[in-house]
């Protein structure tokens, strides 16, 4: 809540600008504003104590426009008038009506904590509609249910949605600088650039791993995660499964894919079949070899671990993402006997892969699988370039560390500088 | 057109909101609400195939006479028994699902039925194997065999310790240690790995806009 | 076979029943081990203990019954201090299972057997008092009580539905729900699982928005409780807190350092702190299932370290750190 206090600062500044700008000088717009009498806003509001009984009522309602949003809000302000010195004085009660139309909708009470502002829009029952013009009245509100009501005023300004939401600047030029970089790497690798990738082991032990099984003639097990296909570490995952289907498919080794999510099960289903398509044997594709299991975690786990006491196969992968069930896949596949290669970006997980399995593939170098097994020039770019934005965040941490020894020698500030610059307020 | 199309769709819906993010005004918006409504209908659909599969797979066992082809009954009669309840007898689902909400224990549902005696018991058995496990793990892995496994063997002792109320009698400064190192170091190498997972995210996001990255097709992407 | 070599290659089922035993005794001799709550846990704490009945909460049984043990006792804990301090809870879950999972816990809390229940107080029973136009929290318990209505000893107090707590459930693609729960809740849950209309419902007359929640604290079992930290917090500034489970916790210390999530209780610990708590405050009058299991954690955990010892010690008494490799690759 706090950080939305710089824009709701800004939306006041803005508010009491055009206010003041208003006083100085109306412009052309003041012309149409329409001003109703007291008596006119009777007929909608019962109850209602009026400034005639002495007392002031609140004043100065300006309405602006709720930046950066859908037009689905506006803001509102006022001045108070003599209730804040009344004790029975609860809060105030927002009125507005559509001009043209006789009857005010209530549409916010502001608790006394509130302030005098008020955003209009936020109740899904009132909605602002963009383009419309609204009329607003304000009324101090009393314990009792009485209300001293405002003048109403016509909004200086109606609802409208933004084409840019300028507290985003930030997203926009970090999206830049880093999309840039790994596009730049992208086509200067296409150009013929030279670029080295060191060697990962768990990547070269695939090829050994499904040796293994054909030698003892049992099946390999391929576990892509228990994730969806917008998880980037399945997408990963199941271009490793395409490169070892065709392996296994060439040397005739059985493979099992269980799968937990049903759009990820139809895609290794597919890429299965197109490994052995390459491989020239699509007649071995065993439909029954791809299959969904359920999408209950431990449901899933438990299946997958029966299928490993029941099979006993040789190899056994874990390429995806993966939670709590991760120490329970690995370690009966140890029970089991198999080989086991894991690569997960789930980093809690990752203690227990390395302490069960005999190649893990730490975070990102799940991701560098498809560039290392292809070695197409343009992923190994984006290899280089996701480097080159780590250069930048270590740029950013080192100067961040000598800010704040700076900091803390000579007593200065300067850190806030470099967060106020890398950091971004809650901004919807 | 097998190929070409998804891959359109793809660099289209893509780039279309990546922009969108920037841009809050209503037809952006109207854009967003009109995905968060197809997103669900298109999962929907998916799990009609994966129905499909087990279906499939565990029929063909049955027929086979596959080994333990038994177990396949225990596999296709829930899968297809709830939804029938479901359907013709839609209180069984519910029963006494809430004792709390004037509900009965006594009139459960066949739903609420299998969920407390089967479900409950048999999900919750799977997730304690970890304690299990993390004990046998740790007996085999755990071992002091060069300068660095020493700091985290005894860092990893340290956390132990001071996450249980008994390291605190065994030393008052374990639960400061372990939190110490949970909130520092812990998160320190944390975000390293995060960064690098977050920039491999970036580009291999990247990747499939652009259609560098075409393995997410299925056997459509070669 | 040397002893030591033995000793490494003790088989695993040993170190299993070594393990069922540590978890089986300390439920038959209890220690009552005394729990210091974290800074992580009394920040939560202390956020509902400023919250009012005028405020409202959301409480997200985002996990399946494979972590139960850990999280339940969490949502539990946290249902009952609002219950206590008449705060208004939302009930969501993520995950199907999880929908059964909150009701559990509701089941638990009104478990009349129990030192410390609720009297749950339907829809439909105090229809007579909301047709005389009371909804607010003190009006409904003063009628009530005017009514001929008396709470039992070990009762705590009412928890009326409508006014204190709308179990409203799930939902499939969580994630979206949460996003359009940010206009209004009732565009996503138009009744709540008993089919009352929301839109009826006191608490969803002041509370029609995320906008206008003041705190969503997520027990999960998965990266569930990320959707109400992306979708929540970061679109519209929802206060957010986690109860995880133990193994997930060291992941989303980030998010506190961050300022994202005003706290987390992490696995049994946590929400063991979070009973100790309570019943520092007489919220509850007897410690809850987290604290009891304390004890089994505490035994386990020096078992585990007992067996890491003991396993170096063979390995280097055994002179295996000179050798290459030991029998399974280690």
């Amino acid at each position: 809540m706090l950080k939305r206090v710089p824009a709701m600062l800004f939306a006041l500044l803005l508010a009491t600008g055009f206010a003041w700008a208003q006083a100085e000088d109306p412009p052309p717009a003041a012309d149409s504003e329409e001003t109703l009498s007291a008596e006119e806003s009777e007929i909608a509001i019962d109850a209602a104590v009026f400034p005639g009984d002495g007392m002031i009522a609140p004043s100065n309602i300006v309405v602006s426009d709720w930046p950066n949003d859908a037009g689905d809000a506006l803001l509102v302000t006022f001045d108070p008038g003599s209730e804040t010195e009344n004790d029975s004085f609860i809060g105030y009660t927002i009125y507005r009506r559509i001009q043209g139309t006789e009857e005010f909708q209530k549409v916010g009470l502001t608790e006394l904590n509130e302030g005098t502002s008020f955003v209009d829009g936020y109740d899904p029952d009132f909605v602002v509609e963009p383009g419309v013009q609204y009329e607003y009245m304000v009324a101090a509100t009393y314990l009792s249910g009485a209300e001293v009501s405002s003048e109403v005023t016509v909004a200086q300004e109606v609802a409208s949605g933004q084409l840019y939401h300028s507290g985003k600047t930030r997203v926009l030029l970090g999206c830049i600088i880093f999309l840039g970089l790994i596009l730049f790497y992208f086509y200067a690798a296409q150009r013929g650039v030279e670029m080295y990738l060191r060697p990962i082991a768990g990547i070269e032990a695939i090829d050994e791993a499904i040796g293994r099984a054909t030698e003892m003639g049992k099946p390999i097990l391929y576990v892509p995660g228990l994730s969806t296909i917008s998880d980037v570490a399945t997408i990963a995952s199941i271009t490793i499964l395409g490169r070892v289907a065709k392996k296994v498919a060439e040397y005739g080794t059985p493979l099992l894919v269980p799968n937990r999510d049903p759009i990820v099960y139809t895609i290794a289903e597919e890429t299965v079949k197109q490994g052995y398509m390459e491989a020239g044997r699509p007649d071995a594709f065993d439909k029954d070899s791809v299959f969904f299991l359920t999408q209950s975690q431990f449901a899933f786990v438990a299946g997958v671990n029966g299928i490993m006491m029941r099979e006993k196969p040789a190899t056994n992968f874990y390429l995806g993402m993966f939670w709590a069930e991760s120490l329970i896949l690995a370690e009966t596949g140890s029970l089991s006997g198999a080989i086991q290669i894991a690569g997960t970006d789930a980093v809690t997980q990752l203690p227990f892969f390395i302490t069960t399995c005999d190649y893990t593939l730490i975070g990102e170098e799940l991701y560098a699988a498809s560039a290392y097994l292809g070695r197409e020039p343009k992923q190994l770019g984006s290899i280089k370039g996701q480097d080159a934005c780590k250069g930048i965040i270590m740029a950013i941490i080192t100067l961040g560390l000598l800010l704040s020894l700076t900091d803390l020698i000579a007593g200065t500030e300067t850190l806030n500088w470099l967060k106020n610059i890398v950091t971004m307020p809650v901004v919807d | 057109m097998k190929r070409s199309v998804p891959l359109a769709i793809v660099m289209v819906g893509g780039i279309l909101f990546m922009i969108q993010y920037f841009i809050p005004h209503q037809h952006s918006q109207t854009l967003f609400d009109y995905y968060t409504e197809w997103a669900p209908i298109v999962g929907a659909f998916a799990l009609v195939l994966g129905v499909g599969s087990l279906t499939r797979l565990h029929s063909h066992k049955i027929k086979r006479k596959a080994k333990n082809w038994q177990y396949s009954y225990a596999v296709l009669i829930p899968l297809f028994g709830i939804p029938f309840f479901a359907l013709i007898m839609p209180q069984s689902l519910g029963g006494g699902m809430m004792e709390s909400m004037g509900g009965d224990r006594l009139t459960q549902g066949v739903f609420d039925f299998a969920y407390m005696n089967i479900q409950v018991p048999i999900q919750a058995t799977m997730f304690s194997l970890l304690a299990f496990y993390i004990a046998s793990a740790a007996f085999r892995a755990f071992r002091a065999k060069s300068a660095l496994a020493t700091v985290l063997l005894f860092a990893a002792i340290v956390v132990m310790l001071g996450q249980v109320p008994i390291g605190e009698l065994i030393g008052k400064w374990f639960p400061k240690v372990g939190l110490w190192i949970l909130r520092y170091p812990n998160l320190g190498a944390k975000r390293a790995i995060g960064l690098g997972v977050g920039f491999g995210v970036l580009a291999t996001q990247l990747k499939i806009i652009f259609g560098v990255e075409r393995n997410w097709l299925g056997g459509a992407g070669e | 076979m040397s002893i030591w070599e033995k000793m490494l290659n003790l088989d695993r089922r040993w170190i299993f029943l070594l393990i069922g035993i540590a978890c089986v005794v300390p439920f038959f001799t209890p220690l009552g081990l005394p729990i210091l709550p974290s800074q992580e846990v009394v920040s939560i704490y202390d956020y509902m203990e400023n919250l009012t009945t005028d405020n409202a909460i959301f409480v997200g049984f985002d996990f399946d019954p494979g972590t139960a043990a850990e999280n339940m006792p969490m949502g539990v804990a946290v249902l009952r201090h609002a219950f206590a301090r008449h705060i208004p809870v939302f009930i969501t879950a993520y995950g199907p299972l999880g929908q059964g999972m909150a009701a559990m816990a509701l089941d638990e809390i009104t478990d009349e057997e129990s030192d410390d229940y609720y009297v749950y107080v339907n829809w439909e029973d105090w229809a007579s008092i909301r047709e005389q136009g009371i909804t607010d929290r003190a009006g409904i318990e003063e009628a009530w009580i005017a009514a001929g209505n008396t709470l039992s000893e070990n009762a705590h107090g009412w928890v009326f539905e409508g006014r204190d707590v709308a179990f409203l459930g799930y939902l499939p693609y969580f994630h979206l729900v949460i996003l359009g729960m940010s206009s209004s809740i009732a565009s996503q849950y138009p009744t709540d699982i008993g089919g009352t209309p929301l839109e009826e419902m006191p608490m969803y007359q002041e509370h029609k928005s995320l906008r206008d929640i003041d705190l969503a604290v997520t027990t999960a079992g998965s990266s569930a409780c990320v959707a109400w930290i992306t979708y929540g917090r970061e679109k519209i500034g929802l206060p957010v807190a986690f109860g995880v489970t133990a193994v997930m916790a060291t992941d989303y210390y980030i998010y506190i350092q961050s300022g994202q999530i005003i706290g987390q209780m992490g696995g049994l610990r946590g929400a063991a702190e979070y009973e100790t708590l309570l019943l520092r405050d007489g919220y509850t009058k007897s410690p809850g299932k987290a604290f009891v299991g304390m004890d089994v954690q505490s035994i386990a955990h020096l078992l585990i370290i007992f067996l890491v010892v003991l396993g170096n010690i063979a390995f280097f008494a055994g002179g295996f750190n000179k050798k290459t490799k030991l029998k399974g690759r280690r």
